[in-house]
């Protein structure tokens, strides 16, 4: 029997960096999963976003949003983005040291001509009473191309070390 | 040099010759996940234990299905340790639906990550019904990081039920070498059954 969940490929920060680019997708898988932990050095608790972008394009993007803040519990949207945003808010430089946020997106029937239907969840902690965010998503890109690639970029300061990214494909037999 | 395939149909039909070691094979995709271990619930403990944990992945993931031995009320938290620390360090954090609206909250200084109302109770009234989820441990060998827990978790009685997104953190930067889980009340039940999955890196 094929293996039907393979790694694609990983990027494990050993410095920090501004993006991470996933590129040359294979187009022989069904669907995509993208799991990496993120933690930015901007000064601020509980910021850090991954900007994920796919096929270098900057519109289209939309999203139903779902957050905790470990007190509450709300919702909205987003329309007409440059970018996804899966996460509310990440650790970031004034979070307690070592902690990262963790986040999945999965991304079903990435080659088919049409519009990108997508999901993710993210949660942060921070060891402490301190609130962090969960987050889920319900989005869509607007763009009949297929995925060739993903790009995450932290929306202030830099993803540090160890910050990791690792992306599979599903197949469907 | 061309590589030569010898097969029946091969040999009856003629030699096939092929440019590539493949010979005419798919290239192996070696898997990202593998099952590590599958424990069932006995119905007399209400404690399952993973122990040993290979140190050779990337993530770990549990899957599971949990339903517990106490007949009143309707759910219970699943309680979640690692390497053994049952110190009131762990801190817990969640978000739900209850199916008429959104709630959230925390769980501060407790032994154990607590992921919130995920194991229906042997409520007469919730028979063969369980509580599902799917917990998310990235990076658990990773010795410069406290580990991050993640959960996706619910369950429904046709009328009852909540989906709920956990958070928790083991407080340690060591490597998760063994996961405890546990019923807040009750014997996991024979139908209940956890699933520790690696995922490479």
């Amino acid at each position: 029997m094929a293996n039907t969940y393979v790694l694609i490929a990983s990027n494990t920060l050993s410095s920090s960096a501004a993006s991470v680019t996933f590129s040359s997708i294979p187009s022989t898988y069904t669907d995509l999963v993208l799991r990496y932990s993120i933690r930015t050095d901007f000064a601020g608790l509980n910021i850090a976003q991954a900007r994920v972008t796919f096929n270098g394009t900057t519109s289209g993007y939309s999203r139903t949003i779902l957050n905790g803040d470990g007190a509450a519990a709300s919702s909205g949207r987003a329309t007409s983005q440059a970018n996804f945003e899966p996460e509310e808010g990440s650790p970031s430089a004034s979070n307690t040291a070592n902690t990262f946020g963790t986040t999945e997106i999965y991304i079903p029937n990435y080659l088919v001509s049409a519009n990108k239907a997508y999901g993710s969840f993210a949660v942060g902690e921070n060891n402490t009473t301190t609130p962090v965010y969960l987050s889920a998503r319900a989005a869509l890109w607007q763009n009949t191309s297929a995925i060739t690639s993903i790009t995450l970029t932290a929306n202030t300061g830099n993803f540090v070390s160890g910050c990791a990214f690792f992306l599979y494909g599903i197949k469907k037999n | 040099m061309a590589v030569t395939k010898l097969s029946n149909s091969g040999i009856k039909t003629g030699v096939l010759k092929y440019d590539s070691m493949l010979a005419g094979n798919a290239p192996f995709d070696p898997a990202a996940t593998w099952l590590i271990q599958r424990v069932n619930g006995t119905g007399s403990s209400g404690v399952i234990t993973f122990s040993n944990i290979p140190q050779t992945y990337q993530h770990l993931q549990i899957r599971f299905i949990a339903k517990n031995s106490t007949t009143t009320s309707v759910a219970d938290h699943l309680y979640l340790q690692a390497n053994g620390l049952t110190t009131s360090t762990y801190y817990s954090h969640f978000m739900y639906g209850s199916g008429t609206a959104a709630f959230a909250g925390n769980f501060m200084t407790q032994p154990q990550v607590t992921i919130r109302d995920a194991i229906y109770r042997s409520n007469a009234t919730y028979p063969n019904m369980f509580g599902v989820g799917i917990i998310d441990i990235h990076d658990y060998t990773n010795t410069s990081k406290l580990k991050t827990v993640r959960a996706f978790t619910g369950r429904d009685g046709n009328g009852d039920g909540v989906v709920t997104l956990s958070s928790g953190v083991y407080p340690a930067t060591s490597a998760i070498t063994s996961l405890t889980l546990s019923s807040a009340t009750g014997n996991f039940t024979t139908t209940t059954s956890f699933a520790l999955y690696g995922f490479k890196g």
